[in-house]
Parts: C-alpha cells; structure tokens; sequence
C-alpha cells in the first residue's frame, strides 16, 4: 500500500512564539522568521496490487439479486426493495447469542458512525464520519486501502459530520461528502477514478447519504434544510461522473407548486433529500423523500403546504421528470422530515392485494402509500406518544392547534422534532412475517417560534425545540415491529434511550439493533423478546449488515454517536464519541 | 460605516442618552441599557436567539452540546458585553459559528438585544 498526501503543509513560524528547532531554524538568519516544513499526514492509501478475491465487476444482474450469494451486501437498503433482510437462515433465536467478536477496528475520528456497509468480493467498504472511507479484508479487518476525505473545517453541518455508506457498481464505489462532491473510487486500489463538485457547499449544502445505482446512473440527494437551500436530487452517469439531471424539490417561480409557497418564500425553501431512496424495476420508477422546509420552526413567511416539502417523491430514473408526490406533512413547522426510510411492500390490504410504499415516518404516523399512483392507503400512529395531529381519510394530518410553535410554548408535543423515527437510520421488513421493523424515539418537546434570519451559509431555524422530556430524563425508546398490511403495532421492546439505530432483519428469525448507551442487540423477530446484547461502548447510530463469508456468518454494526443529538434526543451524556466497528461471528459448528 | 466605528458611534449615543459611566471608566453597554430599561428589547433578544442561535446549536438548557450553553456565565471568549457582542459579530472562523455581524435585521442593536436576553435569564455558578 502506498500513500498519498494532502495539499496542507504545517509550517512552524519562531513569529508565533514556537522556539527555534533543529538545522532549518539555526540557517535562518536571526531576524528571519524560522519555517519548518514538515511532511504532511498521508490522506490516502493506495493498494499497489488489485484487493479482493479476483472476482469481476458487479453487474446489473447482481444489483438486482444482491443475495444470490451470501457473501454480499450490494445495497444500502440491501435490495433496491429496501428491505434490509438478509437471506442468512443461520442467524436464529436458537444461536445468535453465540456471537462473539471476530475482530474490531477504530475509524479515528468522531461524530456518529452511520455507516451501512457494503460487502463485495470478500472486501468490506467502511465510510466514518469526517469521509474516511476504508476498504477492509471482511474477514481479518486488515486495511487494504484507505482514503481520508480532506473536509473544510466550515462545513455548514446542522447535525453532525454523518456519512451512511457507499454504493458499489461495476469496479467502482461512489461516496458523496460532507462537502457536496460524489468521488468515485476503484473499488481493487482505492485510486479516484472520477471526483465531482454537486454544488458549492459554503452556500449550505452537505451530501451524507449513501448513493443509490441503478442501471448506469447514480443518484444522489442533497442535505441542507436547516440553511435554506433549494433541495434536489442528482443523477450522475457512474463511468464519468457527468450529471444527467437535477431534479429540485421545491418549485421555481411559474412551476406547478411554488403556488404553495407565500411570497418568494420558495426561494429558501429548503425540502433536502437527504436519505437514500429506492427503485422498482417494474414501475421504472425512482422512489425518493424529502425534508423539512426551511426556515424549520416558523412558518409565518412561508404561509401555504410548501411542496414538495416532507414529501415521498416518484420519479423518472431517466430524466428526472416528476410522476407523482405524496406529502406526509404539509406546512411542517415541527421538523418532521418525510424522509425516514420507505420499503416497496407487495401486500394485502383489507382484501386487495396492492403495491405499496410503507414507511414509519418521522412525524409518528405509519404510512401505506400506493407505489403506482401515490394514493393514501392507511396510516396509523406507531409511537406512544402523538399528539400533534390526527390524520383525515386522504392521509392529510389534522393539527392540533395547541400543537403550532409559539412564541412562548408550554404545549408538551409529540413526537419530538428528532422524531418517531428518522432517517438517519435504516428499518428492516422480514416478508416472510409482514413486519416492519424501526427503532424509535418516545420524547416530546415544546415548540418555540423565534425570528427567521436567513443568511446564506448560515443557519435557517426560526425557532428551536424545548427539550422538555430530553431535559427531565423522561426520554426513551421502543424497537417497534409494525403489521404492514394493517398498519398496527405487533410488539414493542423497550429500551431505556431513545433509540437511533438501524436495523436487520434475518430469514432465521432475528432482528438486529442497537442502544444509544452502546448496546447491539438482538429480537427475536415474531415476539420482540430479547436474544442478545453485546456492550460496543459507542452510541449505536449505524445500520447492521450480515453476511456469510468462508462458511462462516458475520454481522457488521458500527459503534459512535453524536454528542449534540444525544442531548437532544434525551440519550445518555457519559459516553464518549468515537467510531469503533465490531463485526461478529458465529461459532463454527 | 465601518463595524468598529458603527459600534463607537452607538455606544457613545447610548452614554450621552443615559448621562451614565460606570466606574471602570468605559459607558453601559447597550445590552446593559437594555437590560436595565428596555423589556421590549429583551424580549426581542430572546426571539432573536430562538430563530437564529438555538436549535440544532446553543441549547436553552444545559447539556452536552457541540456548540457552548450561553446562560452559566462561563465564557471561553471573554465574558464582557463587548466580549461577547465581539464573539457574535465575528464569529470564529474555521468553525461553525459565523458572523453575525451586519446580517441580524435591525444591525448591531439586535446583538445588544441577544446579549440582553442571555444576561436576563442567566444562572451563575461562578461570577463573571
């Protein structure tokens, strides 16, 4: 492996009061500031021969059937259906508490750990928080390339230095940035084989999700809601990087929507698509969400629903073009961005078998929309605690007014702005059982209404959330299975803090998790009775991957959690950030 | 008008209006006059710090936060009022915190008002 360095170089000048040190300084004339270079740290490793096990490019065929092996992971949602449901019939109630540590690694850096990893060729691509990305022998750890994304120290970050994984299509995988750039790496040496600027990120944009490949396009959405952005989604071509199109979430001036937006309020109207969406092959249609409108907790200058805000979007894979929209939370005034992840479900619905798109969304209410047309089907509250609306027969939410940001809040509302769930982290849905699996938040805050300043680049809030049960230690979180077809909760297993976790779900019968106070932890699927925990020690924000490697069976979870919303979600305060993966292993026999 | 100049030219009003300087020498700062006399500023200030400087950043509560909780008296960049209005108007670069210095509605005086507000609904542990 060889190294490459970054462009910084570190020069220590005897002006700033640093003593005078070693030969370059004694040469410099005495009245001559003294400059010492020092190399600068390697930021990239290089693989000097191919890495892997010699199999060839992943194909189109083995996007769509992931889990024709076992040794794979192709997906951020595991398939594009985004079930995140593995195959493995050998993670069961019967053995998983058997697993034990195979090996470990640190990412060196803090912030949450969001990463869905991805496993290819018996190499396991690892992002961290801060972009390092690291490609990882799956089954030593051994490091085989490294690449540590050289961020500005201005990023216009709400909500910490995320980033959930790559995607992986040909002999390339894609990473996008804090920064707003989506690289392309050669997936055998590490080596860039394309890097492109998304946008100017100084203006308030940030790329965190994974990106999703279909076919010879790569999508990806922009982050950004809490600056006032016009938020969209990208289609780059994988071979050259060149966009193909952009898709903005919010209309322009004389579009079909902007007629939702007072005044020229669309202009910073913010609707990020921050997550990663989906694709059915059969719709030929791209499936993706959308996030609050800016400014987040004022919506007097903003006055009307504010498309296409909060909303699940289905689109032309090839151009673009919008089909339809449905909009979970018109005029949010909450934070209740619609973006938690969607499962494209085959089920039957009060008799009629129907294609649809569930998702736990973010404001409480679990949803059933049809994937063909975008017509409400059902939606049922999923949380303890919900008390900002109900919703009509058209799925509209009907608003508790007492609910609506104030000047002076006193209203406990529910759920918090972090949410009922939320789309830093992945559900899973096991077919086999109609269940969708999430982990939750029961925390509730006030909602106050301040005055909305926006300056580009800088933050767009309007007002902030009154931690009232986060403050008082009343916070906590449930691992929620949800009946698909009725929308009705089938069991909750309760953990002591809200839970921030992804999930996986397993043929065999299990579903994993994790804790903010560092805990794995495994359910069994039909009853949410607890199977195992493992202590990890890091705040568990990261989304589980299994995998079968050498007929041995491995699962993947990264540990490390984000300070500043811990304390908002009501999470432990004494652990400490850090990205540690941990990746298991059954005992042979 | 230069930031700098802007600022001594406001202080130098608000010390001819008031007719009042304290023993250090230097005039009340704004916020002082506003704390003092001024609810509707005040109340202003605390509008000005739920829109802009709360949410996902400085907390109305103390917590383990990225960016630091403003009503405990403990100051990293110097607990004065023209310490502090100095913090908000220049930021700090290379972080997040920007400058707010220029872009709050009303200038300078929305500042004076957020300093206010922090000074009214402050719980010391320690002194100044």
């Amino acid at each position: 492996m060889r190294s490459t360095r970054g462009l910084l170089a570190l020069s220590l000048c005897a002006g700033f009061g640093f003593a005078s040190l070693g030969a370059n300084s004694a040469s410099a004339p005495a009245d001559t500031p003294a400059e010492i270079q020092l190399d600068p740290l390697p930021t990239h490793w290089i693989a000097e021969r191919p890495v892997g096990r010699g199999a060839g490019p992943v194909t189109r065929a083995m996007l769509e059937e992931p889990f024709a092996e076992d040794s794979r992971w192709l997906h951020y949602g595991g398939t594009y259906k985004n079930f995140r449901h593995s195959p493995l019939e050998q993670l069961s109630p019967a053995n998983v508490s058997k697993l034990q540590v195979a090996w470990a690694f640190g990412t060196g850096t803090v912030g949450q750990f969001e990463v869905s990893p991805i496993l290819y060729d018996g190499v396991l691509f690892i992002t961290s928080s801060y972009n390092r990305l690291f490609a990882l022998d799956a089954k030593t750890g051994a490091v085989l390339w490294r690449y540590d994304h050289q961020n500005a120290p201005n990023l216009p970050l709400c909500c910490g230095p995320a980033n959930r994984g790559v995607a992986i299509t040909g002999d390339l995988v894609l990473m996008a940035t804090l920064d707003a750039h989506l690289i392309a790496f050669d997936r055998r040496t590490g080596e860039i084989a394309w890097d492109t600027e998304i946008t100017d990120y100084t203006k308030g944009f940030t790329a965190t999700s994974a990106p999703l490949v279909v076919d010879d396009l790569a999508y990806i959405g922009i982050a950004g809601g809490e600056y006032g952005v016009r938020g969209f989604i990208d289609a780059y071509e994988t071979k050259t990087g060149k966009r193909v199109f952009r898709h903005y979430t919010v209309p322009a001036a004389g579009e079909p929507g902007v007629e939702t937006w007072s005044g020229t309020s669309y202009e910073t109207g913010g609707a990020p698509a921050w997550t990663t969406g989906t694709y059915d092959r059969e719709l030929d249609t791209l499936f993706w969400t959308t996030g609050n409108p800016s400014p987040d907790w004022n919506g007097d200058d903003r006055l009307g629903d504010n498309l296409y805000s909060d909303s699940l979007l289905a689109l032309d894979p090839k151009t673009g073009e919008q089909k339809w929209y449905f909009q979970f939370t018109p005029h949010d005034v909450w934070d209740y961005d619609g973006n938690s992840h969607i499962f494209l479900v085959d089920t039957t619905v009060d008799g009629t078998p129907r294609k649809l798109i569930a998702q736990a969304n973010r404001n409480g209410f679990f949803y059933l929309i049809d994937r063909s047309d975008g017509s409400f089907v059902k939606g049922k509250p999923y949380l303890e605690q919900l008390n900002w609306a109900t919703l009509d027969a058209n799925g509209r939410p009907v608003v508790n007014p007492r609910a609506m940001p104030t000047d002076e809040p006193t209203e406990r509302t529910c759920p918090s702005n972090l949410g009922g769930t939320n789309g830093a982290y992945t559900g899973s849905f096991d077919p086999a059982l109609g269940l969708v699996f999430v982990s939750t938040i029961e925390s509730c805050q006030a909602f106050a209404k301040g005055i909305s300043v926006f300056v580009e680049g800088i933050p767009y809030l309007g007002g902030l959330p009154e931690l009232v049960d986060a403050a008082a230690g009343k916070s906590y979180g449930n691992f929620v299975a949800i009946d698909a077809s009725t929308g009705d909760v089938r069991w909750r297993a309760r953990e002591r803090y809200p839970m921030m976790a992804g999930a996986l779900s397993t043929r065999g019968g299990v579903v994993f998790s994790g804790t903010l106070d560092g805990e794995a932890v495994a359910y069994e699927s039909k009853t949410g009775k607890v199977l195992w925990r493992f202590r990890m020690g890091g705040g568990v924000r990261s989304q589980p991957i299994a995998y079968e490697l050498d007929g041995r069976t491995y699962v993947v979870y990264g540990s490390g959690s984000f300070a500043t919303l811990d304390d908002f979600a009501g999470g432990p305060q004494n652990i400490p950030e850090g990205g540690h993966l941990f990746v298991f292993v059954l005992p042979e026999g | 008008m230069p930031c700098a100049l802007h600022l001594a030219v406001l202080l130098a009003g608000v010390a001819i209006v008031t007719g009042c300087v304290r023993g250090n020498g230097l005039p009340p700062s704004p916020a002082e006059v506003y704390q003092n006399s001024d609810p509707a500023a005040i109340r202003r200030g605390r509008l000005l710090f739920t829109g802009t400087c709360g949410g996902y950043c400085h907390s109305t509560k103390p917590g383990n936060r990225e960016a630091p909780y403003l009503f405990d008296c403990s100051w990293t960049y110097g607990g004065s009022d023209r310490e502090i209005f100095a913090s908000i108007a220049d930021g700090f670069p290379d972080t997040r915190m920007p400058a707010w210095g220029g872009k709050m509605p009303e200038g300078d005086a929305d500042i004076w008002r957020v300093i206010a507000y922090l000074r009214s609904r402050r719980s010391c542990v320690n002194a100044d």
